[in-house]
């Protein structure tokens, strides 16, 4: 069931990197939400039970619930509905996408360990490199945000494959999710939306180095 | 007593934010200075204790913390000075969030535990963040989202760090993660996963520490926050960020991958270098420029860091003095703005002739911030260099040095054509002699114990940098 759901949450990430539609960032991060749940459920239920409510509260109600819920109040709001310039057209990013999953289950492997486990490492590593390659290969902020909670879905994954044994590390994992996405979605639903109506990336470069 | 100081600033934090009277708000800053003042001596009256678990007075803390209150004292007249000619609508928050932002640094400075110096770093990007929107005008929102951005990225990156190193203390059988557990422990755990973590801590504190590769984030705070804002984000935090990497650097000294850290600081060291001569060269923004000018600091040191010795001390000193220059020169920069109206460096101009004392403060730390005798930086780079020369790093020396003359050269031009070149500007000179020159002796003390530096250094402060560096191979 770990390894289907773990499957699962590849393919989400895969599809989100050849995704043009807001709507489609936003339900597949809401996906993972609960994908993650999923994971967590299954691999920590031994741990102890407000550590795992703690759990519940952030994959179920934050994250496939409350971060969606912003992502669509933010599209209406900007009336932005599809990515349309991106540094790289679909078919690269496809391609990068896979090469990325290919190296890291190479360097998952390369790091393996009695107290680290693999798979969970490799998806992980994945979801790091899907994140990055988003806000590296889109113009708009919305998708740079997009890729920043994806960076926090890949940083909770890490907390499960490596924080097994020290649970209130996964706690203060949970609590920078919660505080930088209701950090960055809180200025972008209130301030950028409306400074910004075109939402690119280029229109933030008046500070010049 | 730490309780006691959280306690306090959280209550005196809420009630700038709340009362919302300007002569309260007053008090209360004034209140939390001397709560300030009374935990800095507190913290040399009880060195080395431990109080709730998870906070350590040790030496380092203590250099800083005392660094850190005095600048803070320059920090808050400044601030009123600020809004004295300036709508009051954002007075109370941005006081608030001035002792959050002091508060939370000081917090990081004596945390014992990594999880622990984490959480206030995180404290420190919320709190920074609301200063830097104070101006709330379309560039200063560009730095927060910036900022707010790259330093949640910095985090998140410190965070997998820490997973790595708790998966090493883990394997080794420790089930906690202060700095004193890792360094007893850490001989003897898996070194790829070491060096994992120090790589992920070193770029995630890098976005405090103004470090390439995450300097920029430092450098739009500065050039967008309000000048004292600036003068604490370039000293306090930049301290901050100095100390979260070193507590782990040290943790890991007694390591095999020590060497291996030492040549990623003074990569890490050069390239910080390299960018800021590149940027310093064609930067015409005064606030921006001494925002680079961190970041060669910041280089130095983790090249002084990177070759051991005397290199350690130097490092330290360094960003000692580094501290009170960099504060005095915001201050000044945010005084010129009062004065001529502009950051810009081609608009501004005969600054030594329309303020004179405001004029001596740049060439004074013009002097001071190019190591130039009788800068107390001249000692901290001599040692460097002279660290350098006997560790055969000839390489890293010439470079080094190389790069420092495109610095100077950037930073004198730039000063130099400030206080006595005749501006290029349309139009008549718009100048508000709002400054007196009493407004400005903050500046000169600090300038003046950086220059006493050069000459003498007291024994206390000699002795706390060789505690902290105590625990480092020789």
């Amino acid at each position: 069931m770990q390894n289907f759901l773990i499957v699962t949450f590849a393919l989400t990430l895969i599809y989100l990197s050849n995704s043009e539609r807001f709507r489609s960032f936003s339900n597949l991060i809401a996906v993972q939400g609960l994908i993650l749940f999923g994971i967590a459920f299954i691999e920590l239920k031994e741990v102890h039970t407000a550590n795992l409510i703690f759990i519940v509260s952030e994959t179920i109600v934050f994250k496939a619930v409350i971060v969606p819920v912003i992502l669509h109040r933010i599209i209406t709001h900007i009336k932005i509905y599809k990515v349309h310039s991106k540094a790289l057209p679909g078919f690269y990013l496809l391609l990068f996408t896979i090469i990325g999953l290919f190296l890291s289950i190479v360097l998952a492997n390369a790091l393996s360990d009695q107290f680290l486990d693999t798979v969970f490492l490799t998806i992980a590593m994945f979801t790091l490199f899907t994140g990055l390659l988003i806000i590296i290969t889109h113009k708009l902020i919305f998708s740079h945000m997009i890729g920043f909670l994806v960076i926090e879905n890949a940083v909770f994954l890490f907390s499960l494959a490596a924080g097994k044994e020290m649970p209130m590390l996964i706690n203060i994992g949970i609590l920078l999710d919660i505080f930088a996405s209701v950090l960055i979605l809180g200025i972008f639903i209130n301030k950028i939306g409306s400074q910004h109506r075109d939402l690119m990336a280029d229109t933030l470069t008046t500070l010049k180095h | 007593m730490i309780l006691v100081y959280f306690i306090s600033a959280l209550i005196l934090s809420l009630g700038a934010l709340f009362i919302k009277k300007k002569s309260i708000t007053k008090i209360l800053l004034g209140i939390f200075l001397l709560v300030q003042l009374t935990f800095t001596f507190y913290v040399f009256e009880n060195a080395g204790n431990t109080e709730l678990i998870y906070f350590t007075f040790d030496a380092l803390g203590t250099i800083f913390l005392t660094v850190l209150t005095l600048i803070s004292i320059a920090v808050v007249y400044h601030g009123f000075r600020y809004f004295s000619s300036r709508s009051t609508e954002r007075f109370f928050f941005y006081h608030s969030a001035l002792i959050g932002l002091i508060a939370s640094i000081t917090g990081a400075y004596f945390a014992n535990d990594v999880t622990a110096v984490w959480i206030f770093v995180e404290a420190t990007t919320l709190t920074g963040s609301m200063l830097i929107y104070h101006k709330k005008t379309a560039t200063a929102l560009e730095a927060t989202w910036k900022y707010i951005f790259l330093c949640s990225t910095g985090i998140a990156i410190a965070y997998l760090g820490i997973l790595f190193l708790s998966m090493t203390m883990t394997g080794v059988g420790i089930q906690d993660l202060s700095f004193d557990s890792i360094g007893k422990a850490a001989a003897g755990a898996n070194p790829l996963y070491l060096k994992i973590a120090f790589l992920f801590v070193l770029v995630g504190y890098s976005t405090k520490m103004e470090l390439f590769p995450m300097h920029t984030v430092g450098i739009d705070a500065n050039s967008e926050a309000p000048s004292p804002i600036g003068a604490l984000i370039s000293t306090g935090l930049v301290n901050m960020g100095f100390i979260s990497i070193f507590r782990v650097y040290t943790a890991l000294s007694g390591t095999p991958i020590f060497s291996w850290m030492n040549h990623i600081l003074i990569i890490v060291g050069l390239l910080s270098l390299l960018v800021a001569a590149g940027y310093e060269l064609k930067m015409q923004y005064s606030s921006r420029m001494l925002a680079y000018s961190s970041l060669e600091f910041t280089g130095l040191v983790a090249i002084s860091l990177g070759i051991g010795g005397v290199g350690y001390y130097a490092a330290i000193l360094l960003l000692v003095l580094h501290a009170f220059v960099k504060a005095s020169l915001f201050f000044q920069t945010g005084q010129m703005y009062r004065i001529l109206n502009t950051h810009l460096v081609e608009e501004s101009g005969n600054y030594m002739k329309i303020y004179p004392a405001g004029g001596m403060v740049f060439l004074i730390g013009l002097v001071c911030i190019t190591a130039i005798p009788p800068s107390g930086i001249f000692v901290a780079e001599l040692l460097i260099f002279k660290s350098l020369v006997y560790s055969g790093n000839w390489f890293v020396l010439i470079l080094s040095l190389g790069l420092l003359a495109f610095i100077i050269f950037a930073l004198s031009n730039r000063i130099l054509k400030m206080i006595f070149s005749k501006p290029k500007r349309l139009g008549e000179e718009i100048i508000n002699y709002t400054v007196k020159p009493v407004e400005t002796l903050s500046q000169f003390i600090f300038l003046g114990i950086v220059i006493f530096f050069c000459f003498y250094q007291p024994q206390v402060l000699v002795d706390l940098i060789n505690q902290s560096i105590a625990g480092l191979p020789k």
